[in-house]
């Protein structure tokens, strides 16, 4: 076991990553509450948001125009794809419309491959000017793209949780994970609330784009697939709570980075999603997985 | 309300008949006639380049053969059968280079190993519905993507791994002593693909397949009419591991050197998009997904086009099949085409 000296500065990336897991699982709550899909080209999404915005900076566009553009991207192909897509599958079940997603990612990840392809062997980053500034607590070096990270897990968590309970579209995106049928009944323009979730969700996409871009790195398949942690945050909370979304992506962002020192599971700390989503559905009765299937299907 | 992918079958052809009838002569006949064209024909006709090909689409055959009878027939969508793939073909090359046992032996071990590997997995992950499942086999690809890159595939070391990083002649995987060129291996891989699509006709004709329909339709009424639905979708789980471990023996052999890099969480993703694409009620479906998966990216790397632009396409099928044609391409492009036939006739009188 390294000294604890070697784990310090893994707390803060950890949690850094924790937050960003954490905003993208609460996007995917949301929306998945709200219209039924799973939307697991969240990451695609962002992916081709923050290579459009690297595109834009190598064409001499000011970093803040580039950070606009990438969750503008990220925000109009989901929006388009809940739009087009959305009433098409909208009473199908919800393997149906969340194995749908698989399509647009597939899509979004060959056209990445054509645009930006990687075989050239050029290494793209997408640097934000708060890497550079940062503090230290003892030891520990902390950036300020990292304290960005995590604060913009917990405030949008936070403030989800607030628009959810106290607006009147918030209110209305609860009423539709109920049921959706009823709530059109009571003059809920459901069109227009599931758009604002897509949309809502796509702007989350954006913002874990730019940041993971910056934090990991920018790689199509790096990026696409990254979305695998935040799906076990939300797995863990059964695709329900937000609060507990939150907790479990900053346990799985942490967890992660702290076992990168300990030289016997380094190579292996990309399986803790899988292992902590696999050991949290052993502990589900199964009672309750059955009822909850019967309620979504 | 099942897992099912919520659509209707095609009306299914009389099924149970004692005494096969006319029609169906012909359609065993005309089947028997492609496979020995299939087997004999092509080996004559194709360069070595396609050979190759076509024995990757026997392999990936079976491969989507297994993921759609968990698709198609249960309802269970899983997200990590390249995973599986990949562990039937880790085991066959381990005992080909540990042992001198037979090829069928140590496909047919492969094949057990991995099916053994599959229920260990599929056991939590059936207790289970739809999303869940097809969530966890995501992460669990993902996971064994990260097992093999550190593991890596055998390459005649010593040890459990039998990999050694500083060996400099790397002996290939073997081959069966009786179908050691390229067009032996080839006739050799269609035969085992042919096994498996039996192995899976006598599922569905019969008890586990009826127990099966019962479960996609709707679990609760399948537990209520008294099948284990438990056991059944275990069972269905165990079979579709055997058929990709099987697949993936016969893929070792079929390319000598197996690395890490080659088996990436993707394609579990690309491959459910060529399985529905190509269909999941019928077994013809399987093939032609595992030609769109290894044929056409074989010919447009001939023509020079991208491979890029098939995923894209892959991608459009994905939306376009979910959207308005539930059975695949193994059941659409008849249909429009016998459309287009009776269209053509009534213009023409």
């Amino acid at each position: 076991m390294p000294p604890w000296s070697d784990f310090e500065p893994f707390i803060v990336s950890g949690l850094a990553l924790g937050g960003v897991y954490a905003l993208s699982g609460v996007g995917l709550v949301v929306l998945y509450r709200a219209t039924g899909v799973l939307y697991l080209a969240f990451g695609a999404v962002g992916a081709m948001g923050a290579l459009t915005a690297w595109s834009l900076g190598q064409a001499g566009a000011p970093g803040w125009l580039t950070w606009l553009v990438c969750i503008a991207v990220a925000a109009a192909i989901t929006l388009a794809y809940g739009v087009l897509f959305g009433p098409a599958l909208a009473k199908r079940d919800p393997l149906v419309k969340a194995v749908a997603t698989i399509g647009l990612t597939l899509i979004l990840y060959g056209l990445m491959d054509l645009l930006w392809t990687t075989s050239g062997g050029e290494a793209r980053s997408l640097t934000l000017p708060s890497d550079n500034g940062g503090f230290s607590v003892g030891q520990i070096q902390v950036n300020w793209t990292q304290v960005i990270a995590l604060a913009a897990g917990v405030v949008l968590t936070v403030g989800t949780g607030l628009f959810l309970r106290y607006t009147k579209l918030g209110t209305a995106m609860r009423a539709m994970a109920n049921d959706r049928e009823i709530t059109a009944t009571l003059g809920v323009p459901v069109r227009r609330v599931e758009a604002a979730a897509w949309l809502g969700c796509g702007v989350l996409a954006g913002i874990a784009g730019v940041l993971l871009a910056d934090l990991v790195a920018l790689d199509a398949t790096t990026l696409t697939f990254l979305v695998i942690s935040s799906l076990a945050a939300v797995l863990i909370a059964r695709l329900r709570s937000i609060t507990i979304t939150f907790v479990a992506a900053i346990v799985i962002g942490l967890l992660h980075d702290l076992l990168t020192p300990i030289t016997s599971l380094t190579n292996y700390r990309d399986m803790t999603p899988f292992v902590l989503a696999a050991a949290a559905l052993l502990v589900m009765p199964r009672s309750q997985v059955m009822a909850q299937s019967r309620e979504e299907a | 309300m099942g897992a099912d992918l919520g659509l209707r079958e095609t009306p299914g052809r009389q099924a149970g008949r004692r005494r096969p009838g006319r029609p169906q002569l012909i359609r065993i006949a005309t089947i028997t006639v492609l496979l020995l064209f299939v087997l004999f024909g092509f080996p004559q006709l194709l360069s070595l380049y396609y050979i190759d090909t076509m024995t990757q689409v026997a392999v990936y055959s079976m491969v989507t053969l297994a993921l759609g009878v968990l698709v198609g027939r249960v309802g269970l969508v899983s997200l990590g059968q390249i995973a599986v793939l990949a562990i039937g073909a880790w085991v066959a090359a381990r005992l080909l280079f540990a042992t001198t046992q037979p090829y069928p032996v140590v496909l047919l071990e492969a094949g057990l190993i991995t099916m053994a590997a599959g229920v260990v997995i599929g056991l939590p992950a059936l207790r289970l519905r739809g999303l869940y499942l097809a969530l966890i086999t995501l992460m669990f690809a993902g996971a064994i993507t990260v097992v093999l890159a550190t593991l890596n595939f055998p390459n005649g070391g010593h040890g459990f791994t039998g990999y050694n990083g500083s060996l400099v002649h790397i002996p290939p995987i073997r081959r069966p002593a009786i179908a050691g060129g390229d067009p032996a291996y080839f006739r050799y891989a269609v035969i085992v693909a042919i096994l498996m699509f039996a192995l899976v006709l006598a599922h569905t004709k019969t008890k586990p397949g009826r127990a099966w329909a019962a479960i996609r339709q709707s679990e609760p009424a399948a537990l209520a009419a008294g099948i284990n639905t438990t056991l059944y979708k275990l069972w269905a789980f165990a079979l579709a591991s055997f058929i990709t471990g099987v697949a993936g023996g016969v893929l070792a052999g079929a390319v000598h050197y197996l690395y890490s890099i080659g088996f990436p969480t993707q394609d579990s993703i690309t491959l459910l998009a060529v399985t529905l694409m190509g269909g999941v009620y019928s077994l013809w479906g399987a093939v032609v997904a595992a030609l769109l998966y290894q044929f056409l990216p074989a010919l447009l790397n001939n023509w020079g086009v991208s491979a890029d632009w098939l995923i894209i396409l892959f991608g459009l099928g994905v939306l376009q099949v979910l959207t308005t044609a539930p059975a695949g391409l193994a059941d659409q492009v008849p249909r429009d085409l016998a459309r287009l036939g009776r269209r053509l006739r009534r213009s023409a009188s």
